[in-house]
Order: structure tokens, then sequence, then C-alpha cells
């Protein structure tokens, strides 16, 4: 199976970079094993990134009632979208309206995983709360093992 | 007492700039128009001070995450400005080339997938996908290939690494550029048909009168259209060097903005962007644009602001055979880029990003430090021309509903494809009753 996981987000907006820490604990977890696409933003690259593929994507989010560094798991491509609050440049999309794009023009990937972590300060130049920065280990360990599954070899270092 | 309408837009854009439409009008006229753009300073030109020069073209690239090139060449010509650093011909040449790539990416993302739905009555490019697949993929191809130029040249496609002042940190061998040959001669295809059904839409017509003409100002260079270098010109005789900018061009602030605005100290608002260039130096276009533009009579000269996303298609269209160009005489310079010895001096440049002039100053001190940092960019420059526009387009338009009003109030905006009404699909309009006033 071909594997990649996506971050949705932008480094130096506070809790908005946890999409793209995840990707870094994954690559120092798997290397070159395992395709990592940091978007900061084009949600039309998304299109062409998961064509065809199985894919996770990681976002951050805002949602009313729950706590940084709360993970919401979703299958993209059967559960109704979350209703994100982004921060990044960006020219038009967001992620939910890039599946509906994607459902359209018969562009979606095979598998969609969709980790979403509560964040709660985007502030430019911000580091990540604490909360939000300890999801990111328990995310990459859920994605790790949800590769493993469903691949076994490649994905079977004894990295810790 | 008169009938009193508002339209009120709360909320423009959720990106570089954030911003609201207030629109008040009555049956003798439209009586104000505030473009509100609301988002907080972000105060780059001050905390660049005391940053070394070579970290200006990465540091503003941060303040567009779709026209960073742009930032990119204003940075580093305005500090080679200053250091009297030239860099050669090949290097020239991949500047070109990673702007070509730029107002490919950028272009494209505007004209398919937040410009062209207001022609074809869609409320967003999705809902428009849905009717139009083919049109939406060509588009996004289209796109791929800018991003794919912008990628090589600049180490990925949003926020590129790898420009710096002097020229690169790493040039492309021959190859890694042939290699993109294919690619960028189908998606210029595409880009021919895109002109061609960019053409075909259904324009509102909309002319301004002979006293309220717009004053287009853009760069202009002898011998090609313009990017990277040129003299400031306008339709109203305006020709000067970069160095003369802020002799000619103010900055005001207004009370109900955080963006400044920009005029021409002589005359007030003018226009910047795809039409200025087009109307400055549509004769410098290749040989093949013209070609199609004679073909599918386009003239030479436009003037409706909604037929920008014509201008903005034949753009894309040399953008590719500028790039092919440009590849197919590449030579890889000796060596990525040029140095020279650092010194107290002041610099400034101004580049055509794809919504236009994009003014940068610096000063820096012995050590290479900013000490000064002014930068001016398209979208504060054309405010005070978009809120004319819809002063003077209201009267024609008053007798729509009330739903194709806001339409098309939206759609004169996104004319100029200004940051601050990016996803203006999102907005939200209301008739409100003022004090003692009548509202629908």
């Amino acid at each position: 199976m071909n594997w990649a996981i996506i971050s949705l987000g932008n480094r130096f907006r506070g809790d908005d970079g946890i999409g793209p820490l995840v990707l870094d604990k994954l690559r120092e977890r798997f290397g070159r094993a395992l395709d990592c696409i940091e978007n900061g933003g084009d949600m039309t690259q998304l299109l062409e990134d998961w064509r065809e593929r199985h894919v996770c994507v990681v976002d951050a989010v805002v949602l009313p009632g729950r706590a940084a560094g709360d993970i919401i798991r979703l299958d993209g491509l059967a559960d109704p979208p979350l209703e994100t609050v982004r921060t990044t440049s960006s020219h038009g999309l967001d992620l939910a309206e890039a599946i509906e794009l994607g459902r359209a023009l018969g562009a979606l990937p095979l598998r969609m995983d969709i980790y979403a972590i509560c964040g709660e300060n985007f502030a430019t130049g911000a580091a990540l709360t604490a909360d939000v920065a300890a999801a990111a280990g328990r995310v990459a360990r859920s994605i790790a093992e949800t590769l493993v599954q469903q691949t076994g070899g490649p994905f079977c270092t004894s990295n810790p | 007492m008169a009938k009193s309408k508002t339209i009120k837009v709360d909320y423009l854009a959720r990106v570089e700039g954030e911003g609201a439409l207030y629109i008040r009008y009555d049956d003798g006229g439209v009586q104000d128009v505030k473009l509100k753009i609301f988002e907080p300073p972000r105060f780059f030109e001050a905390f660049m001070r005391g940053r070394d020069y070579l970290e200006a073209p990465d540091i503003t690239a941060r303040i567009c995450g779709i026209c960073p090139v742009a930032y990119q060449m204003s940075a580093v010509h305005a500090m080679e400005n200053a250091l009297a650093l030239q860099p050669p011909p090949e290097l020239r040449a991949l500047r070109r080339l990673i702007y070509c790539g730029e107002w490919i990416e950028s272009h494209v993302l505007h004209i398919y997938m937040l410009h062209a739905p207001d022609f074809l009555g869609y409320p967003s490019a999705v809902a428009m996908a849905k009717d139009h697949p083919k049109i939406v993929q060509d588009g996004l191809q289209i796109k791929k290939a800018g991003n794919a130029l912008v990628r090589l040249l600049g180490g990925r496609e949003v926020h590129p690494i790898n420009v710096r002042v002097g020229g690169f940190y790493r040039v492309p061998a021959p190859p890694e550029l042939e290699a993109l040959r294919e690619q960028l001669a189908e998606a210029r295809t595409l880009a021919e048909e895109t002109v061609r059904w960019t053409a075909s839409l259904p324009f509102p017509k909309f002319e301004r009168a002979a006293a309220d003409q717009y004053e287009f100002v853009a760069l202009s260079h002898p011998r090609e259209y313009p990017m990277n270098e040129g003299r400031i010109v306008s339709t109203r005789g305006l020709d000067i060097d970069p160095g003369e900018f802020e002799q000619h061009f103010r900055e005001e602030h207004v009370s109900y903005s955080h963006a400044l605005h920009s005029v021409l100290a002589a005359r007030g608002a003018y226009m910047v962007g795809p039409m200025a260039r087009y109307n400055l130096n549509s004769d410098r276009l290749s040989a093949r644009v013209l070609q199609l533009a004679d073909d599918i009579g386009f003239p030479p000269f436009c003037a409706n602001p909604f037929q920008s996303i014509v201008v903005r298609s034949l753009e894309v269209l040399h953008a590719f055979d500028e790039a092919l160009r440009i590849i197919d005489g590449y030579r890889q310079p000796e060596s990525p880029y040029t140095s020279c010895e650092v010194r107290a001096s002041t610099g400034c440049a101004a580049t055509e990003a794809p919504r236009g002039l994009l003014y940068h100053r610096y000063g820096i001190d012995d050590a290479g430090k900013i000490t000064a940092a002014r930068i001016v960019p398209p979208t504060s420059q054309n405010q005070k021309t978009i809120e004319s526009d819809l002063r003077l387009m209201l009267p024609q338009f008053m007798h729509l509903p009330e739903d194709e009003l806001r339409n098309r109030c939206e759609q004169a905006i996104r004319n100029y494809d200004p940051c601050i009404s990016c996803s203006t699909h999102f907005l939200r309009m209301h008739l409100e009753q003022g004090a003692g006033e009548l509202c629908r």
C-alpha cells in the first residue's frame, strides 16, 4: 500500500504547528521509508498529494467544548467534516472543501484518516501550547500503529 | 427622509488581510464606501530592523503564502541596489523563471478558484467543479506546472527557501530544467484554452466616464514584459526610476483601515496589477500571446475591470512562453550567487507581483544589519481604486435584487485579486436600518 502522511498548518503560528511536529516525530522513526508531506496552506495541492494513495492528514482545529490537546480521529471519506478554524495563509479552500472538491473531481485518496488536534493559541511566533505539543507523540504513535497494522514490513522498524 | 440602504460585509477574508465592506447609498447615489481592513498590523518592517540583510528575502516571503517570490524578488533587488551588486544574466534569467512560476500559480488560483465562479453563478469553485469538473481539473493541472517551477528553483512551492541576495543558494543543472519542459508545454496548451474560455465569460458592462478614468501604474522595460526590472510608468505620463517612488507616491492612514492607502501625490488613486501591466506593456507579450489576443478580439487596452480575468489568463500564457524560452536558452551559472563587501547603504526596488507593483526600500549598516525597511504592497495601492470602483459602479447595478447586488460588489472587489478578499465567497451581507432611515 502506498501511504503518505500530510500535515496542514504553519510551524510559526502557535498550535497550528502541531501537524508539522507530528511529521517530525514520524520522520525520526521511519526516515525516508515514509512519505511525509508538509502542506503550508495550498489545499489544491492535496488533490495531487493524495491521489490514489492511503493518507493520514494531521491538522489543528478549534472546537467549542474541547480542551487543548484533545485528539479527534475521523474517517475523512465517510465522516462529516469538522468545522476547522484556519489561521494560515490560503486563498480559498480548507480541508473540508478540498475533500468536497476531490469528490467532485474524482480525486479522493483511497483511504483518509484525519487526526484533528484541538488548539487554542494560533498567534504568529507563539510556541505550541504544552497540552497540544504533548498530543503530538500520541498522534505519531497512533499513526505508526496504523501503518504497521496495514503494511507490515516496511514500517516494522526497531526504532523507538 | 431619503431611503437609505447599507451594504455591510462583516468579514472579507481569512488570510493576508482581514477586511470588511461598508456601502451606504440612497436614491440620490452612493454616500459612503469603505473597504475596511481590520487585520492587526503585522510589523514586518519593524521587526526586520537589526536582522542581517541576507535574511530579508526569507523574512519578507512570509508576508504572503501566495506570492512569496514577489517579496523575495523585491527584497533581493533592493539589497543589490544598496550594494551595487549585479548578478550575471544567467541568474537574472533564473529569477525571471521563478517569477513565471509564481505568476502561473497565483493567477490560476484566482482565475479558477476565486473569480470564475462569479461569472458562472456559483457560490464557490467547489460548487462549480460539480458541474464543470473538466474546467477545474484543467486549472489544477496548469497550477501544478507553476508549482513545479517554484519547487525546483525555490526548494518548495510555498515560501521558497532558495532565493538569496546575489542569486540563489543552489541553481539547477540543465537536465533538471529540461525535465520540466514537457509538463510546461502540456500546461501551456491548457493555458491557451483558458484564455479562450475566460474571454467567453459574460462580463458586466462597466466603463468609467472620461473624468474618472483609471491611472494605470506598472513597471515598463524596453525589451520584455515587466517582472523584475524597469521604470515605473503610468498612463498619465509618470516615468520614473524606482528610486524616485517615494517622491511621487504617498501613503495615507485612514481611520477605518489598518492598511495604509497609497496615492499618487499629484493625482490620487491609481491602479496596479495585471490590467496596468497589460495596458502599458501589451506589445511586449510573446508573439503567440499577441496572436491569440488578436484571434479572440481582445483589445490591447482593457478598461473594464471585470475583464481582468482575461488579462490574467493572457499573462499566464505569457509566463509559459517566457519559461520555455528561458529553459531552452539556459546556461548554468558558474556560481549560484554573487557577493560583495557589505557597507552602510540604502537601496530600493520595485518588481511586479502577480497583483501589481511591489516596492521595497532598506537601509543597512556597515555590519549588514537592517536599519530601516519600507514595503508598499500592491493591495494597499489598489484600495482607493477599489472603493472608487464600487462608488461608480453601484448606480449602474442598483436595480439588481439584493443578493445579486451583494455578489456584484464582491465580484468587483475580486477583480483586483486583493489578498484581503481571497475568500469572499464566505461573505455575509445584510441590509440594516440606520437611525430613522427606512431600509429594505
